[in-house]
Order: C-alpha cells, then sequence, then structure tokens
C-alpha cells in the first residue's frame, strides 16, 4: 500500500480548473482553467510558483494543454473552437498561431511523438490531424468525422504515429495514415457510457479509458500471428478489453494517466478523490489484474478533471479541479 | 441519424442530442390576433391541436412548417433538415408530377398538364453506365429511353450549360485580373460550381469569404435558366408549365435547386424543381422493376444538348467540369496572349490538393489549384483569412476525389472497393468526346439569340448569382451546454 501526500495547493484559477500538463523534463506544470488563462508553475526552492501567465488568446474556457516533445511549444484548446500554439523562447511565450476550423468547443489538443502532428478534436463530433511546416505553420493534414458525438479527448501512441480518440458515444477509435489519407482502423467497444479519456502505457500496446460507467478499462494490443491465438482481421492488430476495473469509483471518472515511469494508474473523477491503481505481481498480461495502491478523498472540494504523472519524476503527479485548485501529489510508498 | 450531405455540410451539423424536428430552433412568426387573453390548447384524437379561446370559440391551430428555403437561411442545424428535402426533392415528387399529367391527359386536360424536362449530369451518367457496364453514350440513350417512357417529354445532357459557366468563369477570371490592382478580394477566385462548398462558406465563413467566390452559375443552375426561360420560351410555355428535373451526382445539388436565388417571382417557378440523385435513379429502375441495360434506345433531345458523330460532348480537365483547365487556357490567351499546351499539374499536400503554374516570359505568372475534400477546403480558407493565399484561381470541391464521387454516386458492389469503383466511374467519363465550349456553335447562337450577346444584362441575369453570409444565430435556443 501507499499513501498520497500534498506537496502543494495552488489558488490557480478563478473559475474552474480545467488542465493541468508537465512539460517533458517535468520541470514546468502549466494549468488552464474558466478564467480563460494558461498559467505556468515552476519550482523555486521548494515552492511551485507562478511563472508565466498567458492571456489574451482565447474568449472561452481553455479546456486541454498539450505540450510539445521538445518542449518548446504548447498548444491549449478552447470552448471557443480555436486552438492556439505558444512558442516558448527564451522563457517568455508568444502566440505564434491559431488554429481555426473546429465548428465549437474543442475538447483536447495532443502532439504526436515526433512533434509533426498535432491532433484535436471537439464537440463538433470531429477529430482534425494538423501537419506542423516548417516555418511554424499549420495546416489541416485530416479531418477525421467518425465518431457519432462529442469526441472527448485524442491521444497520440508514445512511438507511432497512430493516434486514439475517446467520445460521448462510447466509444475509442484508432487511426493511422494510409496512402493519401487517415483513417480509423480500430474500434473499440465495451464501456456502457461516455469515454472520458484515455492514455496509453509506456509501450503503446495496452490502452487504459476511463468512463462515465464509472469503470476503468484495460485494453490490449495483440498483433497478427500472436502467440494467445487472438483473431485478427485484414492483417491488423485487435485490441481486446482484458480488464475492467469496477466498484471503485462512485462517479463519472473524468481523467486517466499511465505512468511511463512506473506504470502506476492515476485517475480523477466526480467523487472528488484521486486513485492511484497499479498492477499486481506476477499479473498474466491477457487477464491482467490491478489494485488499488492509494486514494485521496475529497482530494478537492469539487470534481477533479485532469491528473497527469510528472514524467521524469518517480511517483509525483498533478491535479486540478472545478475549485480552481490545482494540486501537486507524491505517492509514498508505506513500508 | 446518417446523413447524405457532403462531409463538408456534416460537419457543421451541431450535436443530435434531441431529434431534428425538436431541435429546430427556426423562429415561426405567430399572428396574434387582438382581444386575446389566455386560451386552452386541446390536443385532439388525431394529434392535431385545437385552440379554444374564450366564449367556446375553437380554431385549429396550424402545424409550424420548415420549408428547405427556411434551412438555407438559418446557422442552426443544416444536416437535420433531410427529411425536409425528402418530400420537396425526390423521385416520389417526379412521379407525382407524372401521375397528375397522365390524369390531366385522361380527362381531356391536356393543356394543364406539365412539360416534364429531365437534365443528366455528365458524373452521374457515368456513374450508371459503370454500374450497369455501358458507354456514355448507351447510358444517355438508355436513360433517354426510362425517362420518356415515364412521361418525360425531352432529356438533355448538362454538359450543355457547362459550357455557359466556363465561358464566364474564364471571363469572370480575367475581369478579375484587371480589376485586381484598386480590388484586393479579386483574387483568389475560388470555384462556384459546388453547392456544398458554397454553403459551408455561407454558413460558417460570412462575409469575408464570399466575395472570392466566382458569381458564375453552376451548370445545374445554368440548365435551370436555359429551360425555364430558353426552352420554355421556345415551345410557348410559361416557366410554372415546365418541371425541371436535374439528375445530379451528389444531394447537396439539391440544396443548390432550393436557394431562393434560383426563383423566379414572375413566373413562380424555380428554375430546377427537382433534383434526383444516381442512387435515386437506380431506386427507380427497382420500382419500374427494369435494368438500365434492358432499357430501349432513345436519342436525347439536341435543343439542349451538344453531339458531334452521335456522341455527347464535354470537356478536359477531369471529371469537376474542368474548370481549371479552361481558366488556364483562356487566361493564358487573353493575358499572355499564348497557347497552352500541356497542363502540368503539381501534387502537393495530397492527391486532392494540385497547383498549375502558368508561365510566360515578361508576363505576371498565374497560378493555379485544385482543392477537393474538407480539409484542403480548410487550409485555403485560412491562409485566404491569414492574407497568404497567392493562387488566383482555385477549383474547390467538397467531396474528395471531386464530383464523380459525389456522395450520392452508386456504391461499390460485392468485393469491390471504393477507389475500384472510383476508378471505372472516371475511366467511363473521361471516355466523353471534349470540345472547347468556343467551338460549339449552338452555344454561340444562344448568346446571341438568347441572351442579346455576350456581357449583357440579360446573360448576366441567367448565368450569374450571388451569396448571402448566413448570420450566426445569437438566439439563446442556439446555446448548448
Amino acid at each position: 500500500m501507499a499513501t498520497l501526500q500534498e506537496v502543494c495547493s495552488l489558488s490557480a484559477h478563478d473559475k474552474r480548473a480545467w488542465c493541468v500538463a508537465w512539460n517533458p523534463t517535468g520541470t514546468l506544470l502549466a494549468s488552464s482553467g474558466g478564467d480563460k488563462l494558461i498559467k505556468v508553475w515552476g519550482k523555486e526552492g521548494d515552492n511551485w510558483v507562478c511563472k508565466s501567465i498567458l492571456a489574451d488568446a482565447h474568449t472561452r474556457t481553455v479546456r486541454s494543454l498539450g505540450w510539445s516533445p521538445c518542449g518548446n511549444y504548447l498548444a491549449s484548446a478552447s470552448f471557443d473552437a480555436t486552438v492556439a500554439v505558444w512558442s516558448k523562447k527564451g522563457g517568455e511565450f508568444e502566440c505564434i498561431a491559431t488554429l481555426e476550423g473546429h465548428e465549437n468547443e474543442v475538447k483536447a489538443v495532443t502532439w504526436s511523438c515526433t512533434g509533426s502532428l498535432l491532433a484535436t478534436c471537439s464537440r463538433d463530433k470531429s477529430v482534425w490531424i494538423w501537419e506542423v511546416t516548417d516555418n511554424e505553420e499549420f495546416e489541416c493534414a485530416s479531418v477525421l468525422s467518425v465518431h457519432s458525438q462529442d469526441v472527448k479527448h485524442v491521444r497520440w501512441h508514445p512511438h507511432k504515429e497512430v493516434l486514439a480518440s475517446c467520445s460521448y458515444d462510447d466509444t475509442l477509435r484508432l487511426f493511422r495514415e494510409d496512402n493519401d489519407d487517415w483513417c480509423c482502423f480500430s474500434t473499440l467497444k465495451s464501456h456502457a457510457s461516455t469515454v472520458w479519456s484515455l492514455t496509453f502505457d509506456k509501450t503503446g500496446s495496452r490502452i487504459a479509458s476511463c468512463s462515465d460507467d464509472k469503470t476503468v478499462k484495460i485494453w490490449q494490443e495483440y498483433e497478427p500471428g500472436n502467440p494467445e491465438g487472438v483473431a485478427t482481421k485484414d492483417n491488423e492488430a485487435t485490441w481486446k478489453c482484458v480488464c475492467t476495473l469496477g466498484g471503485y469509483h462512485q462517479r463519472t471518472i473524468y481523467d486517466i494517466d499511465w505512468s511511463h515511469v512506473n506504470g502506476d494508474i492515476v485517475t480523477a473523477g466526480g467523487d472528488d478523490t484521486i486513485r492511484v491503481f497499479r498492477e499486481d505481481g506476477g499479473s498474466d498480461k491477457n487477464q491482467p489484474s490491478f489494485s488499488l495502491v492509494a486514494s485521496v478523498r475529497n482530494a478537492h472540494s469539487q470534481d477533479v478533471n485532469s491528473v497527469m504523472w510528472n514524467p521524469a519524476v518517480e511517483g509525483l503527479l498533478a491535479s486540478c479541479s472545478d475549485d480552481g485548485v490545482v494540486k501537486i501529489w507524491k505517492v509514498a510508498e508505506q513500508v | 441519424m446518417a446523413s447524405n450531405f457532403s462531409g463538408v455540410l456534416q460537419l457543421t451539423d451541431l450535436d443530435d442530442f434531441i431529434t431534428p424536428s425538436q431541435e429546430c430552433i427556426k423562429p415561426v412568426v405567430i399572428e396574434k390576433k387582438p382581444g386575446t387573453k389566455v386560451g386552452k390548447i386541446r390536443i385532439e384524437g388525431d394529434g392535431s391541436y385545437t385552440e379554444i379561446l374564450e366564449g367556446g370559440y375553437e380554431t385549429k391551430l396550424e402545424k409550424a412548417k420548415i420549408t428547405l428555403n427556411d434551412c438555407l437561411a438559418c446557422s442552426g442545424c443544416i444536416t437535420s433538415a433531410e427529411s425536409v428535402l425528402i418530400t420537396q426533392q425526390s423521385q416520389e415528387e417526379l412521379y407525382r408530377v407524372l401521375q397528375e399529367n397522365k390524369q390531366l391527359i385522361e380527362s381531356g386536360r391536356e393543356s394543364e398538364a406539365k412539360t416534364v424536362v429531365v437534365s443528366l449530369s455528365p458524373q452521374a451518367r457515368a456513374s450508371l453506365a459503370a454500374q450497369c457496364n455501358l458507354t456514355m453514350q448507351a447510358a444517355a440513350t438508355k436513360l433517354t429511353g426510362f425517362f420518356k417512357r415515364l412521361g418525360v417529354h425531352y432529356v438533355f445532357d448538362t454538359n450543355f450549360a457547362r459550357n455557359f459557366s466556363l465561358i464566364e468563369s474564364a471571363q469572370e477570371f480575367v475581369r478579375r485580373f484587371y480589376d485586381s490592382e484598386t480590388n484586393p478580394k479579386a483574387f483568389p477566385m475560388l470555384a462556384s460550381a459546388c453547392p456544398g462548398w458554397v454553403c459551408y462558406a455561407e454558413k460558417t465563413h460570412g462575409s469575408y469569404i464570399l466575395p472570392y467566390i466566382s458569381t458564375t452559375r453552376s451548370p445545374q443552375q445554368v440548365m435551370g435558366a436555359l429551360v425555364k426561360d430558353y426552352l420554355a420560351s421556345c415551345i410557348g410555355r410559361s416557366g410554372a408549365q415546365v418541371y425541371h428535373v436535374t439528375v445530379m451526382p451528389c444531394f447537396d445539388k439539391k440544396l443548390e435547386a432550393s436557394r431562393a436565388d434560383f426563383f423566379d417571382d414572375v413566373s413562380q417557378s424555380r428554375d430546377v424543381d427537382c433534383v434526383i440523385t444516381s442512387i435515386e435513379v437506380a431506386a427507380m429502375f427497382d420500382k419500374e422493376g427494369v435494368s438500365l441495360a434492358d432499357v430501349e434506345d432513345m436519342p436525347i433531345d439536341t435543343q439542349l444538348s451538344h453531339q458531334v458523330n452521335g456522341q455527347l460532348v464535354s470537356h478536359s480537365g477531369g471529371g469537376s467540369g474542368g474548370y481549371l483547365e479552361y481558366i488556364a487556357r483562356h487566361a493564358a490567351q487573353e493575358l499572355h496572349n499564348s497557347q497552352l499546351q500541356n497542363i502540368n499539374y503539381r501534387v502537393c499536400r495530397n492527391q486532392d490538393f494540385k497547383e498549375v503554374l502558368i508561365e510566360a516570359e515578361g508576363k505576371p505568372t498565374l497560378k493555379m489549384a485544385i482543392a477537393y475534400g474538407f480539409r484542403n477546403i480548410q487550409n485555403i480558407v485560412q491562409k485566404i483569412k491569414r492574407k497568404r493565399c497567392d493562387y488566383h484561381f482555385v477549383e474547390i470541391m467538397a467531396c474528395p476525389s471531386g464530383c464523380n464521387n459525389g456522395g450520392a454516386q452508386m456504391r461499390p458492389e460485392g468485393e469491390e472497393t471504393v477507389k475500384e469503383r472510383l476508378s471505372k466511374v472516371e475511366e467511363v467519363y473521361s471516355s466523353q468526346p471534349t470540345l472547347s465550349p468556343v467551338e460549339i456553335a449552338d452555344v454561340e447562337r444562344l448568346y446571341a439569340e438568347w441572351l442579346g450577346g455576350v456581357g449583357t444584362s440579360k446573360a448576366q441575369a441567367m448565368l450569374h448569382t450571388s451569396y448571402h453570409e448566413v448570420e450566426k444565430m445569437t438566439n439563446a435556443l442556439n446555446i448548448k451546454w
């Protein structure tokens, strides 16, 4: 077992805090909220302090943030239907591009592993893929209208140019480039309600998703010709739900993140609780088992909207909530 | 709800949490009667509503009717309006008119019957030809035989109307070139033949993109003018006495035909009364229990169709009309004083985005592009918005691969892939002989005879149109949480 210890609590936003995002080296934490602001936090001594405030790019709530793999760019997605791209040159953030095209609220933004592609999704049911050109311009490479409802989240595969999305239509979809355009090559169905978020493990062969059905599901990729004998079609890998974590969450689970440092999974939800799950020792890949190793009730005074593991420091994570507060936590192991 | 419209229009839809009829936010004008206070409404057994006024007076309340035109003028849903379309523009409506005609003739009121005209687009014809393994010409004569046996009076080829669209587009391009010194919105000129693109531009990009769109009517709407104005007067009938049907490769053409700009107040008639698509024509074959290949041929009518050696002629430059190619040739001639030989397309971002440079020594280089499909439309629109679009002309079409891949074309069958079917349709389409629009004597004659010459006010009225910004609703009903 372990405990989650609060490292610090930051009164970050006057309205709801919607997203927290660590930069790739884990030295900076960006947060965004209903106050239309983006704040970038850094450590000074033992304290986390606000280093920059990014304002005036959005006219409505800033819902989601994404750092480029190089850490020099931050993308922000807003309910104002636009995405802004900020360049961090000499410590100062400058808005270098505004991506327009979504019909209404943009729900998530994320960079691919190479940093050459950006993906966004919206309440307009579409997923867009943008290509970063040499001169810092962004061109639309594809518009994917395969979800039948609001698309809640998009995440890239950790090493490949494969994109995953999840939606109010209860499904997850996987996309990759095929000839001249992007296409959906797999649909993951098992959740009984809105899938709010998803996360890849370090290898990219597993996905964890969280839903309004109060469960977390673990999906395993089976390549064609897999030794387990899981059937594949059209020489395409099959994604199978191999584990459902039910009974832990009392309300909707809004966000989930799989640590690439130690493999722990953290969830955040409408029951104001943050939970950490760990795969059991000797767990079978095809029927894995996970245990709840730490949780904090009333981690925030309202819904917890976003959680993310620090990509460098083991056991360090950030969360934010409708209460406007951003918190940093540390998983402390109990011997 | 599955929608048949092009992807561009589907994207402008809002979420369908509630069904379209409930979702419609179009304000309805209510005639208020003075003096009445609070009344009661009774729901009748048949679902109708009766208002009971003070003193027991009863009036049956009318249903609020939403027409397709209301939908076009509204920034709310668009694709959800499909049920509206189905009643106004479908093969059922054509059957209804033909049935009415039959009854009028049987009861000796022949003069009240409508003259029914069907205009076939070459893309729809190619799709049906590929489906039934026919040549383009055989598809034309068999479709003519099919429609005439149902009671249609004339069948024409919209390739003919496209001659006018191409000539007018090219002249508009040259005009814009000379205007460009003083008019910053002269270029890029954007093609106007695709109604999915035009509707999207009006609804989402409003006033800043509309001046760039060519004012030239699409072939469908030029055909409308030819049929309702020229043909009607030739045969001594009014526009309202002629029922004009077009056969098209996409559903968005129904929206175009329904635009208020193409309704003539004087004759109270639309240039195109009804649009039926390739798949709807195939549904008609099923209903009649025939296969197109077995239908007896009849020659297509030549008043508004052009044939050379018994073959209908089309235009070079691809399945979406060849706008770029004709404008490039005309512009080279007018502005560079040179004859363009080959047109070299450079594939840019993807196969649906190609560039053409028209260069001549000592003359300004003309830069043109083909941009099909929503992603490429996005990049063009955003470039224009950021004033970084250096093209002079862009042939924009909403569908990836252009009109032969229209949303209402026949689907592949069995093992056949979408790609295989498309290349078959493109092959059939490109088997048509081609001619430059200015080489067709009938076109020149009609400019003189019908329009009183090139560039006259009649030519402007018959061959051009205008676009209207659809203002975003600020109505509280439109806000979704």
